[in-house]
């Protein structure tokens, strides 16, 4: 049952399954930007009722086994296929110590149920400011593996997000998996978020930290999103923790020169003052809590 | 599309919401159309016995698949020990939400037998009661965790 309205509906297209990746990229080298990809179809289906975008062809990538590929191959890092669900990850072993910042944010992205149908790669393509995987992704180093017809390359992150809704991906390109780089031995890392209305983040922010209490061999790295149009990866904090000065300290000049790098922007749900003030408040907690020990 | 251990053959369109489907063309009416945008899990389904959100997924997608309701879950009639103790504990008020609640139960009981509060909290995020009955389903959810122990 429908009453008509543009939210409750989808607008007409054709549905495809492809059963190839070799399909697939056929399909979209074809129809580029006619067609759309259905993976969990959560922010898809939204913005189709929405009447947001209207594709001819939406093309279920689910039948894809290459895209159901989850695989941790220890010091070479992590692979995520871009049909993985966000409860298959949750449930995966790696996750639970060494990727635990992209653990705590998967987490946090949506409930239960919607984990279920959900992708990792779906929320990091829709690439709206409140999106929080690209957050943990900067500190792992992570890439975005595209595929076309005429072959594969890899995006960093930072530069797949290229300002809102707006990833670097051509027309007759499929995002197939994100990798990840190892994190280094013994580290830790973890993610945190400052939401309006329980729902869309207006700051986050990701840290990892090895070594803490030898800090010539100490590493740190630290990521913010939900700021700005775009997430950062803050690398001049990571040098000052390798000084030697008590940890307070270290972490106060830290705050300021996160603070320094990231241009607060304000929109409908937070204003840039109250956005500079929850990354203070996150950072500190963030950096108290990796360096504590 | 199997719904609740039946075969039901149904036309539909590339566009249709399974969530429409269900409801509209199969007549299972336990499956409730509340937000149509994955918000208040009225909608829920076990799709392959996983709880997934129909207004949320195309009826095509569902080709060949398994589908179970609340309907489903009382075989022959009698209700699952869940649905027994959602009524002992009066764990509803208006009942609008119910079904979609009596079935996420039911999967975090196949999934973890043994809930902790904080869990099934959590495993009911996804949906909304608006009268509010969550402290009597959370009671029924650990009471059949209970009383499934003690049958083991």
């Amino acid at each position: 049952m429908s009453f008509g309205s543009p939210y409750l509906t989808l607008p007409d297209f054709q549905y495809i399954k492809p059963k190839s990746l070799q399909e697939a990229l056929r399909l979209l080298d074809e129809y580029k930007d006619e067609a759309k990809i259905l993976a969990g179809g959560v922010g898809l289906f939204a913005f189709m009722k929405e009447r947001l975008i209207a594709p001819q062809y939406v093309l279920d990538i689910k039948g894809i086994t290459e895209l159901q590929a989850l695989r941790d191959d220890g010091a070479k890092g992590l692979t995520i296929g871009a049909a993985v669900t966000l409860n298959t990850i949750l449930e995966f072993e790696a996750l639970k110590e060494r990727y635990k910042a992209l653990r705590d944010c998967i987490y946090l992205l949506s409930d239960p149920v919607i984990r279920n149908r959900s992708t990792l790669m779906g929320d990091l393509c829709e690439a709206l400011p409140y999106v929080d995987s690209p957050t943990p992704l900067l500190i792992f180093d992570a890439e975005v593996e595209a595929a076309s017809v005429k072959g594969t390359r890899r995006i960093p992150v930072t530069e797949f997000i290229r300002g809102v809704a707006e990833i670097a991906l051509e027309p007759n390109e499929l995002a197939v998996a994100v990798h990840l780089k190892a994190p280094p031995e013994n580290s830790r890392s973890l993610f945190f978020k400052h939401t309006s209305n329980g729902e869309f983040s207006v700051t986050n922010v990701a840290a990892l930290c090895a070594n803490s209490s030898k800090p010539e061999d100490r590493t740190v790295r630290f990521a913010c999103g939900a700021i700005a149009a775009t997430p950062t990866r803050v690398r001049e904090v990571e040098e000052l923790f390798k000084r030697r000065a008590p940890i307070p300290q270290l972490i106060d000049e830290a705050v300021k020169t996160i603070k320094k790098s990231v241009e607060p922007m304000m929109d409908i749900l937070a204003t840039a003052e109250y956005r500079s003030h929850m990354l203070e408040v996150l950072s500190i907690k963030a950096f108290r809590e990796l360096l504590a020990s | 599309m199997r719904v609740n251990g039946v075969d039901r053959k149904t036309e539909i369109k590339d566009n249709e919401l399974l969530l429409d489907i269900i409801r509209d063309k199969i007549g299972v009416k336990s499956v409730k159309a509340g937000c149509w945008r994955g918000e208040c899990g009225l909608c829920t389904v076990l799709l392959d016995g996983k709880p997934v959100k129909s207004c949320l997924v195309l009826a095509v997608e569902a080709d060949g698949k398994d589908v179970k309701t609340a309907e489903g879950l009382a075989a022959e009639g009698q209700l699952a020990p869940i649905q027994k103790l959602f009524v002992e504990k009066a764990a509803m008020q208006c009942g609008f939400c119910t079904p979609s609640f009596v079935l996420t139960a039911h999967y975090l009981l196949q999934v973890r037998p043994n809930p902790t509060e904080e869990e099934i909290k959590d495993y009911l995020g996804g949906h909304i009661c608006r009268c509010g009955t969550y402290k009597q389903m959370i009671e029924a959810i650990l009471e059949c965790a209970k009383l499934n122990t003690q049958r083991k």
